[in-house]
């Protein structure tokens, strides 16, 4: 019933008339974030809230204490508390902080600027341990560029040159420092299989590996090693234990980064994240993590419309497209728009992601995209906030407004998903995130000369 | 050995480009026999019970637009058609001009910069136009039925551009849009320099750049000072007048010089964009518009006072060292200086969803609806020179509209039906290619 409350006032925003007239005749007298204390308890009231997990809340209230959500409620249902500072959300529509589940935020500057790039180290195709976290930019302008659309959290992945790039982050989009952003390192793993790993740009210049089952070889021959690896140690751990007083200790096996960064996915302690387009590609990616027990992220899949039932049948969550990746010769226009609609209704958890740096404050346009093409607006909502927590495993943290979460929480004009909709407050962690940048500081200084 | 294997490789790569090449024409001539009738430009159709965006004329609720032999004849709430008209129920839904990008390289396959010199203004796109190639079917189908090819940014002075209707499906030449004055691409900044710095050649500097576009100038006003002589002499009945040499490129160069070329300037920076405005002015020609333009906010009354429009992105940036200012407030603050702003794609991703991108100049800047849809239509046709064909619903224009599902201006809205000079080129509601010109199985 509340769902259909929000679906009507939805409507009312895609009737832009009146959406507008609504924003301009709602005096904002509320506190601005410069002028807010996050030290005290922040209450926001009369807004439209979206908890994700309990329906929409028309006139609901919601309050942030010490970094957590402390009150979520239909107003009059909930106790506030007294003496706190006001938010008047009248009109507005209060949202859960939008997760990217794919982004190089931290890893870039300027694109064509090599001495700016961290993307990916092109060296060898197998580099798991690589760590972005490492690389990690906290204070790169592209960030609170990002966060100004209300985007609060993201995965941080290398570019997909290689098979085995390294391993994601999962960042906050504010902090003091890098330690402080990184929440999550080495949260996951990428394993690219879309065929552009190759190196086989000619006969004469073409390097190992110049094909899929060179790149295939290669994947399964690393994993491989590992188990090797994890045999060695465990032999080792075993003699060591085993050990007689008197007995010369046993040497340790060498020690190698490299295969040590496999470990943790060849237990099934962490996913990987497996990015192919085609269904042929689709199908070895998927064989090979099976071959190996790996737990697996689905990434890509822009043209396997043809399985999506196979892929549904796997049960593993997917990290959508791009959805405006260009469709295959023949096909339809809106073939990829489509997938999000077409594999939700198949019951596949689906988590979008810009896979940008500088486009990342656009991700949820793609998600309202997607609600054009076919997937109902709730699950769209959902793919930007609860599944994404829950496919990395921080749904006990993140994904909605619920009591007790982190208070990442964001405050919009209108649907968070229509490009019209301008973002009012941002709290990452309970504090209220400045909607300043770059962009707004050269905006000022311009305008008002 | 391994060089032969390696040509044996591309031979193979030509055979798959051959067989590609054969299928795609096989596409185009699958047009059912029914083709003609439908598209012959004849239609008379009037749509009613909708909300016209007219670019030109605000909205009108309730509205409905009378299309007769390819032209509108009629719009406003009060339309009489006679009822020869085939009626379409817009069901309340928007109808709008169709979108014009005024900056693609769709279309051309790999052949958008002739990079062997910075100078080619004898480049005709047209001669490079794919018009087979699908991503005209995937503009089409974002509602845009008009775009402006143009040669890439690696020159000072590149080739000219090819102006063409989205009618995909139909053969080249039925595609160029007719009248539709010459535009010119010209470039400037980090594009020429490192295309011919990283050859060691001249530019790889601005000063270089400049300097480039300065020479050919230069000899193009000699070449037609040569001309002028040897007119004049033969005028004068002087039989031993020689003709001077025909040089394709220094025409092309005079016929900027004379004016006969809208000039089309890839330009990022402010100081650039005085710099070319100052040789606009030595050498006494006109520039159209600056594309690109990311910073055009800095200077916006210089643009304004010049007439020059700018083709933008809508939030685009940090791509290059010269993008790093970008702003998305650009259009905004450009437009609010009188700047006549449109958004383009440059992309085969983002002219499919035109729409949106202008919808942002309404968040960021609070550009009005009018403005948005100005921004998609009627501006990007005056940088094109065809203003007074479409960009507008008006009376006497080329009958090129779009039908809506949502509202345009937003995430949600999508073409639903997009007629080009009053013929239907896309169906949503249709299966396969939803193309009622390529209906499979006919």
């Amino acid at each position: 019933m509340k769902r259909a409350a929000f679906r009507l006032s939805l409507f009312a925003l895609l009737a832009p008339g009146a959406a507008f007239a609504q924003q301009k005749t709602s005096p904002v007298k509320s506190a601005t974030t410069a002028a807010l204390d996050p030290n005290k308890p922040i209450v926001i009231s009369r807004g439209i809230l979206l908890t994700i997990t309990h329906g929409t809340i028309d006139n609901g209230v919601l309050v942030i204490d010490k970094g957590k959500i402390a009150v979520v409620g239909a107003a009059g249902s909930v106790k506030v508390p007294g003496g706190a500072q006001t938010i008047d959300a009248k009109g507005m529509i209060v949202y859960p902080g939008l997760i990217d589940s794919e982004t190089h935020l931290g890893l870039t500057e300027i694109s064509a600027d090599r001495m700016t790039n961290d993307l990916v180290e092109r060296s060898d195709e197998i580099m798991p341990h690589m760590h972005t976290a490492d690389a990690f930019h906290a204070e790169s302008a592209l960030i609170p560029v990002s966060r100004y659309n209300g985007i609060t959290n993201a995965i941080v992945a290398p570019d997909s040159g290689d098979t085995l790039p390294g391993q994601d982050s999962f960042i906050q989009l504010a902090g003091a420092d890098a330690t402080q952003m990184l929440l999550i390192r080495d949260i996951a793993m990428p394993l690219n299989f879309t065929g552009k790993q190759r190196r086989n740009e000619s006969f004469a210049t073409a390097q190992y590996p110049q094909t899929r089952m060179g790149m295939a070889a290669q994947i399964r021959q690393a994993f491989t090693d590992a188990q090797g690896y994890v045999t060695k140690w465990d032999e080792y751990n075993k003699k060591k234990a085993a050990l007689k007083p008197g007995e010369n200790p046993p040497s340790p096996p060498a020690r190698d980064l490299k295969l040590e960064a496999l470990v943790p996915y060849l237990e099934g302690k962490k996913p990987v994240v497996v990015k192919a387009e085609e269904p042929n590609d689709v199908e070895t990616a998927y064989a090979l993590a099976q071959e190996f027990k790996l737990k697996v992220i689905f990434n890509g899949l822009t043209h396997s419309q043809a399985i999506y039932d196979k892929i549904a049948s796997w049960k593993v969550p997917v990290i959508l497209g791009s959805i405006y990746d260009d469709p295959k010769e023949w096909q339809r226009y809106d073939a990829i728009y489509k997938m999000p609609g077409d594999l939700s209704k198949r019951g596949v958890k689906i988590a979008f992601a810009s896979f940008d740096a500088h486009q990342v404050r656009n991700l949820p346009y793609a998600a309202g995209f997607a609600v054009a093409f076919g997937l109902p607006y709730d699950e769209a909502i959902k793919a930007l906030t609860l599944y994404p927590a829950q496919i990395w495993g921080v749904d006990d943290q993140l994904g909605s407004l619920e009591v007790g979460k982190v208070a990442n929480v964001v405050v919009a004009t209108g649907d968070p998903l229509d490009v019209k909709t301008d973002v009012k407050y941002v709290f990452i962690q309970g504090r209220p995130v400045p909607l300043v940048n770059r962009q707004t500081e050269l905006r000022d200084r311009y305008s008002n000369r | 050995m391994a060089s032969d294997t390696g040509s044996a490789q591309r031979a193979g790569r030509c055979a798959v480009c051959v067989f590609v090449f054969v299928a795609c024409i096989g596409v185009v001539a699958q047009q059912p026999s029914s083709f003609a009738a439908s598209h012959s430009g004849k239609n008379e159709f009037v749509i009613k019970n909708a909300i016209l965006l007219t670019a030109t004329h605000g909205r009108i609720e309730n509205g409905s637009v009378y299309v007769k032999d390819g032209k509108i004849i009629a719009f406003g709430a009060n339309v009489s058609a006679p009822a020869s008209a085939t009626v379409i129920d817009a069901q309340g839904k928007y109808v709008t001009p169709g979108i014009i990008d005024p900056h693609s390289h769709m279309a051309l396959d790999d052949d958008v910069n002739e990079a062997t010199s910075p100078v080619v203004p004898q480049m005709l796109m047209k001669d490079a136009f794919d018009y087979n190639d699908k991503a005209i079917y995937r503009a089409l189908a974002g509602g845009v039925t008009s775009s402006l090819l143009l040669h890439g940014s690696a020159d000072m002075i590149g080739g000219q551009a090819v102006v063409i209707k989205n009618k995909y499906g139909l053969d080249r030449d039925q595609m160029l849009f007719p009248g539709a004055p010459q535009s010119i691409k010209f470039a400037s900044g980090e594009n020429p320099k490192r295309v011919f710095g990283d050859k060691k050649q001249l530019p790889s500097t601005r000063m270089g750049n400049f300097e480039v576009q300065r020479e050919a100038l230069t000899q193009a006003k000699d070449y037609m000072r040569q001309w002028d002589e040897y007119n004049e002499k033969v005028k004068k009945g002087d039989k031993s007048a020689t003709a001077p040499k025909k040089d394709l490129k220094l025409e092309a160069l005079a016929q900027i010089l004379q004016g006969k070329m809208l000039v089309q300037i890839h330009c990022y920076r402010a100081d650039e964009f005085l710099t070319e405005m100052a040789i606009a002015d030595e050498f006494g020609y006109k520039i159209r518009a600056f594309h690109h333009a990311l910073e055009a906010y800095k200077v916006p009354e210089a643009i304004a006072k010049n007439n020059i429009a700018i083709a933008t992105f809508a939030d685009w940036w940090g791509f290059k060292y010269e993008a790093w200012d970008a702003i998305p407030w650009n259009a905004d603050l450009a437009m609010k200086a009188g700047v006549r702003v449109a958004i383009k794609s440059d992309s085969n991703d983002y002219m499919r969803r035109l729409n949106q991108e202008a919808a942002k100049t309404m968040r960021y800047g609070g550009a009005t609806e009018d403005q948005a849809m100005q921004m998609l239509t009627i501006n990007p046709a005056w940088i094109m020179g065809v203003e007074d064909k479409t960009g507008s619903i008006d009376t006497g224009k080329d009958a090129d509209l779009v039908l809506w599902t949502g509202y345009p201006l937003s995430t949600y809205g999508v073409p639903e039906k997009v007629w080009i000079d009053g013929d239907l080129y896309f169906d949503r509601s249709l299966p396969g290619l939803g193309m009622p010109q390529l209906q499979e199985g006919q």
